[in-house]
């Protein structure tokens, strides 16, 4: 007779107990590798590896859904030959609705089937381009806080003793690892885009003249410049004084951020060296047209150049697709709309001078893009027509340009400044 | 951004819609070479629903149409909204791009 402690099961029960003993054992285990890392290409393939070799399976595979095209693309494919996994990744991307996983995304439920051959859903093509065979498959949607993240999918698992529930409470527990180290992997990258940005800004300042006022006679060529956190590339430049004359360059680099930085770097070396002989403005932007002709990705310079004789005030100008400029005279202003060649750097063109003479008090007030481009909270530009009628409403004010700068400001406050402000003026006499 | 891709009378024409911008001018980017490599004699780009263009996305284009140049290739634009035409005429760029009022007339010359 068994004493009052003993307790008799039947083996069967023995056996549930033992084998939710190893559920468990499994569940701590692949907890613990989950919250092992943020890495998450390292998180993914530890959890399927293990996963994998758990099911006895003999591939499996993570598709994530892309928000923007409305797919499934493959992201960790296992197989035994790595070429398969470069087939898979390169060529295969599912519509929501297509095949197993397109399912199991679009109905956010699991599917465990035994025979895919019986299986109408079953997308064929991916075994076609591979040359595996997937007979069986368990395939579960990946759910994070923010929604569908992908379907994990294990193929022909040999181990069928598996418990569904666990199974499916550590694709839940995967699911928020991989949303988590997506924050980390976005966080990061974030910072460094950051970082980036903030030498890219360092660099363009670098590049722009020392003093943002030259004064040679009675000529004073002053610059605002003030950058947009993504940095937009907007140059300008003064040379010499040399001859008698003095040169003005304003511009703006197509693109943002480090490459326009970059870019800017080499175009301001280019045209001090194109331009240091004092030329014709219709010369000197001829020739940095033909030093750009190469620039990557069709990158451009949109610019105005002018040289001005300190002795006279005899403004020489040419244009390349930089937006028109105001002739102040007086309470006069005057948009100045020249003939003008395209943008540097794209096709061969001519870009011919236009003379004026400035008379005592006259100003020119050149702007870049960013200046009339300026978007307010509504997302509305402020547009080149008000900042015209602002300038008319102010021609005397001495200081015209912290006057646009500080309109464009109140305009678009509250809202991330898109683009770099740069405003020249060139005065002649008092 | 989308990017309908489809074909008129023979000739790719990609139908663009949305902001083409630093974030969006990637994908187009990518769609552009593509065809660009393919050597494809003409490519119509409808402009219709296009809501924004800014320097990266003309930058493009113009990457586009600098592969097309060496072997004869056009790209032709049409159905640019009035916005749009302003700033292209604004930067005389409407020397440097084809531009159509119509896919008729952006196919017929």
């Amino acid at each position: 007779m068994a004493d009052e402690h003993t307790v008799t099961v039947s083996e069967a029960f023995l056996r549930g107990m033992e084998k939710k003993v190893e559920d468990l054992k499994t569940l701590t285990e692949m907890s613990a590798i989950i919250s092992s890392t943020l890495d998450l290409d390292e998180l993914m393939s530890l959890v399927m590896e293990r996963a994998k070799e758990i099911m006895a399976a003999d591939a499996c595979s993570i598709l994530f859904y892309n928000r923007e095209t409305d797919k499934l693309e493959f992201e960790v494919a296992m197989c035994r030959e790595d070429n398969t996994c470069e087939v898979l990744k390169k060529r295969i991307s599912l519509d929501m609705g297509q095949g197993i996983a397109g399912w199991v995304a679009e109905n956010r439920k699991p599917l465990f089937i035994e025979d895919v051959s019986k299986d109408d859903r079953f997308f064929q093509d991916a075994d076609k381009l591979t040359g595996f065979i997937t007979k069986s498959l368990i395939a579960v949607p990946l759910i994070g806080r923010r929604g569908l993240i992908g379907v994990a999918e294990l193929l022909n698992p040999g181990n069928r003793g598996y418990d569904p529930e666990i199974f499916q409470l550590l694709c839940r527990q995967f699911a928020i690892a991989i949303e988590n180290s997506l924050f980390h992997k976005e966080s990061v990258e974030r910072e460094r885009l950051k970082q980036e940005l903030d030498i890219a800004a360092v660099l363009q300042k670098s590049f722009l003249p020392e003093s943002p006022v030259l004064k040679e006679g009675a000529l004073t060529a002053s610059a605002m410049n003030i950058s947009a956190a993504k940095v937009g590339g907007d140059i300008y430049d003064f040379i010499g004084p040399a001859n008698g004359k003095l040169g003005v360059l304003i511009g703006d680099v197509s693109g943002k951020g480090v490459s326009a930085a970059l870019y800017m770097a080499k175009i301001i070396s280019d045209f001090r060296y194109v331009a240091h002989h004092m030329e014709t403005p219709d010369i000197v932007l001829e020739r940095m047209n033909t030093v750009l002709s190469k620039s990557p990705r069709g990158m451009f310079l949109t610019a105005i150049y002018m040289t001005a004789d300190t002795s006279t005030g005899e403004i020489t100008l040419a244009a390349a697709g930089h937006p028109p400029f105001f002739l102040i005279s007086g309470e006069s202003v005057e948009v100045v709309s020249m003939p003008s060649g395209p943008p540097l750097g794209i096709i061969p063109s001519e870009y011919p001078s236009h003379t004026l003479k400035l008379k005592n008090g006259d100003r020119l007030i050149f702007v870049t893009d960013g200046v009339f481009d300026a978007k307010n909270k509504k997302g509305e530009r402020i547009g080149f027509e008000n900042i015209t009628e602002f300038i008319k409403f102010h021609p005397g004010a001495d200081n015209l340009m912290d006057r646009i700068i500080e309109y464009v400001g109140d305009f678009s406050r509250g809202t991330e400044r898109a683009d770099d402000l740069t405003i020249v003026e060139v005065r002649w006499g008092g | 951004m989308k990017i309908e891709i489809s074909d008129y009378n023979g000739t790719k024409v990609f139908g663009i819609s949305g902001d083409i911008d630093m974030n969006s001018s990637p994908e187009l980017r990518r769609e552009l070479l593509d065809l660009v490599v393919r050597k494809v004699p003409v490519l119509l780009v409808d402009f219709k629903g296009v809501s924004y263009i800014d320097s990266s996305g003309i930058a493009t284009f113009v990457e586009g149409l600098k592969g097309m140049m060496p072997y004869g290739g056009r790209l032709k634009f049409f159905g640019i909204p009035q916005g749009i035409r302003e700033i292209f005429s604004f930067s005389k760029l409407d020397r440097v791009f084809e531009i159509y009022p119509s896919i008729e007339d952006a196919f017929n010359r």
